[in-house]
């Protein structure tokens, strides 16, 4: 028998596609990470492991990853919970549910950075929407609550450009845009639940809305859920172009919104601090890795029945 | 054990009308089969039973108390479905264990880890509960496996046990046996109808397959378009059936059925051959004449009244061979049961006589109802044969 080379032919495009686009870059990413490399240097020398020192010893960047981590905690479990809720008050609907369907995934289709500029507007001190809204309410009952009678005898907030409210300005637009996508997601999941099991449920004695979602719609949305989350996550860590557009200059107020696609961003281009830059995308990268691989191990362990 | 009465069920969906006007008095402790084909609205009569779909008119009973507007959680009734729908998240235990939880605890007490230390004794007695009923399925071993894993038998074993674990009123069986494969169908047919007679309960069986419905009810109900054609012990149905539908439906290899005519004195004759069987003159125009396969016989010799066919198909069941014959201009084929030592020489192309010899000739009119006939046959009183 002639042993036929042909199957090299077969793998051989694919094979080499992925190296050049996928595995070479990132390999040289982390090979850039070990230097000081900066864009036009003909040369750079190796640092060893001092990009990544700084990265965990430096001020700025513990900043950074209080940002990150703050804004995928507020982002992941409200818009995971919102896309649920809406999901299920949708799938109850007999009518109107297409309407419901396209304006809760409009903020999706609309990009970002143009939405941006309508938040910035709205958030805006003095002449947003927002806090315009919010002065109506002064005098009347909502003056019990302290932290609005503080507002309307000083300012309400300076959501964007104040410390405190900063992050969660930015993460409430996150949740704002990110939650439709989730709900299309779930919605596209309760399709999949057998209905009847639904029965099955009602004649095994589950009365309330709330026995019938713990025994069939939780469990059978398991799967979905676990994609949901990883889904948001990731995309939570990669936030990115609401930062830029409200913050071009640095990360918000003493940095509290300096989040890790930002300080790539501000680093290697910016600032053409290659190796820096390239240590922060490695840490990037390894986060969205764990990520994945939870993901795979709770397909594989705990959500996948049959 | 309960007494169910529906009474003047009616049901569209849409346009469809899928139930007419049913009524249904179920008795205590019985077999009940509803069987007819597909869409003639039999698992729709059993889901508005059950509570899972309200009727446009009528009323349920149970037990003599209208249950219109209670909703189905509440109704006592179990129900085996046909995709068997278990829980697959839980295992086997916890599957049969959901009924007993959801009706005897209170929603403190289902919480998990905290629930078994504020109901230590319910938890205890319902998880003795779930082994007994395991017991007599023969599933204890199975008891910690998620029904992803576990065979389309066992997984049926487990939709009855969790049906059976809370001792319901009755129970409502929604063709559970037709994802099985022929054999094991075979084997659970007499397992539900033992199982039946030991428990006393009252089932309520849905099926398309008449075989099911035939071996195992003590009465059974032939649906079709929304009517309930015939109401009977299996025994009659197949005996003595009231129209030609159900004729046709129950017994398998299907009732021969030929044209025939009623004269003006009352005669039946078959393409111009007179029968022994006589009815009311008012009969009078077309009829048609069922012949059950097995009442029919292959005869040697040419006879007085036989009907000529040429063999066109020959089953071998091993007991039983079954022929089919092309008979004349009737479309319809004519099949005829036979030993095989009675069909040992025939084979395919060649002309055969068949003769009507056993049981009786069943007679429909022109409206598809059964005509009895009205005087015992005459002049065949020495030979016991009614000749078609």
């Amino acid at each position: 028998m002639v042993r036929s080379r042909s199957h090299i032919w077969f793998v051989a495009p694919a094979v080499t596609l992925m190296v050049v686009i996928l595995l070479l870059p990132i390999g040289t990413a982390a090979v850039l990470s070990f230097t000081d490399y900066s864009l036009g240097n003909d040369g750079a020398e190796f640092v060893g492991w001092k990009n990544y020192e700084r990265i965990f010893t430096r001020s700025t960047y513990e900043k950074m990853f209080i940002a990150t981590f703050t804004y995928v905690g507020v982002v992941v479990p409200l818009s995971v919970g919102l896309g649920l809720g809406s999901a299920l008050l949708i799938n109850s609907l007999k009518r109107f549910g297409d309407l419901y369907k396209t304006i809760y995934f409009l903020p999706v289709m609309a990009a970002l950075l143009a939405m941006a500029i309508v938040w910035e507007f709205a958030l805006h001190p003095t002449i947003g929407i927002v806090n315009k809204s919010l002065a109506l309410g002064c005098g009347t009952f909502l003056e019990n609550w302290a932290w609005y009678a503080q507002g309307c005898e000083r300012t309400f907030p300076l959501w964007l450009t104040d410390r405190d409210y900063a992050i969660w300005a930015v993460a409430f637009i996150g949740v704002w845009q990110g939650f439709g996508f989730n709900m299309v997601l779930y919605l596209a999941g309760l399709t999949s639940v057998p209905r009847e099991l639904y029965h099955a449920a009602e004649m095994d004695g589950a009365r309330s809305a709330w026995d019938r979602f713990r025994l069939v719609t939780w469990p059978m949305l398991g799967p979905t859920t676990v994609f949901v989350v990883t889904i948001t996550c990731i995309r939570s860590f990669q936030v990115f172009d609401t930062v830029e557009a409200f913050y071009p200059q640095g990360g918000g107020p003493s940095k509290s919104v300096y989040v890790m696609m930002f300080a790539i961003y501000e680093k290697a281009i910016q600032q053409n601090l290659m190796g820096i830059g390239a240590a922060i995308t490695v840490i990037f990268l390894g986060f969205v890795m764990l990520l994945t691989m939870a993901q795979r191990w709770l397909v594989e362990r705990r959500v996948h029945y049959t | 054990m309960a007494t169910i009465t529906l009474s003047k069920i009616n049901k569209s969906f849409g346009e469809t009308r899928v139930l007419d006007t049913v009524n249904l008095d179920i008795h205590a402790g019985e077999f009940l089969t509803l069987v007819g084909p597909s869409g003639c609205g039999k698992s729709t009569l059993l889901r508005i039973l059950a509570g899972l779909e309200a009727p446009d008119r009528g009323e349920v009973r149970i037990d003599g108390r209208t249950v219109n507007a209670v909703r189905a959680a509440d109704r006592n009734l179990a129900m085996v479905f046909q995709s068997y729908a278990l829980y697959p998240h839980l295992t086997v235990a916890e599957n049969m264990l959901t009924p007993l939880r959801m009706r005897d605890l209170s929603p403190r007490e289902r919480l998990p880890l905290v629930g078994p230390l504020l109901a230590r004794a319910k938890h205890r007695s319902m998880r003795a509960m779930v082994r007994e009923t395991a017991e007599i399925l023969k599933i204890e071993g199975l008891l910690n496996r998620k029904p992803g894993q576990l065979s389309g038998g066992q997984r049926q074993r487990v939709a009855l046990g969790r049906a059976m674990v809370r001792k319901p009123a009755a129970f409502l069986m929604d063709e559970p046996l037709s994802n099985l494969d022929a054999a094991l169908r075979v084997h659970m047919r007499a397992e539900l109808a033992e199982l039946h007679r030991d428990l006393g309960t009252t089932f309520i069986y849905v099926t398309h397959d008449q075989a099911e419905a035939l071996t195992m009810s003590s009465r059974m109900a032939v649906m079709m378009d929304g009517h309930i054609l015939q109401l009977d012990r299996p025994d009659r149905i197949y005996d003595d059936p009231a129209d030609i539908r159900v004729a046709r439906f129950i017994g398998s290899p299907k009732i021969n059925v030929l044209a025939g005519e009623v004269d003006a004195e009352g005669r039946v004759s078959v393409r111009g051959t007179p029968l022994s069987a006589a009815v009311s003159p008012a009969f009078r125009g077309p009829i048609r004449i069922g012949l059950r396969p097995e009442s029919l016989r292959i005869v040697q010799g040419s006879q007085a009244v036989a009907i000529e066919g040429t063999v066109v198909h020959r089953e071998n069941l091993g007991s039983d061979i079954f022929l089919h014959l092309a008979a004349g201009d009737d479309s319809e084929r004519l099949i005829v049961r036979a030993t095989p030592q009675e069909a040992a020489g025939v084979t395919l192309g060649d002309q055969v006589l068949v003769e009507h010899q056993r049981g009786d000739a069943l007679l429909f009119g022109a409206d598809g109802k059964r005509i009895k006939p009205a005087r015992a046959p005459e002049e065949t009183a020495g030979q016991a044969r009614a000749v078609a």
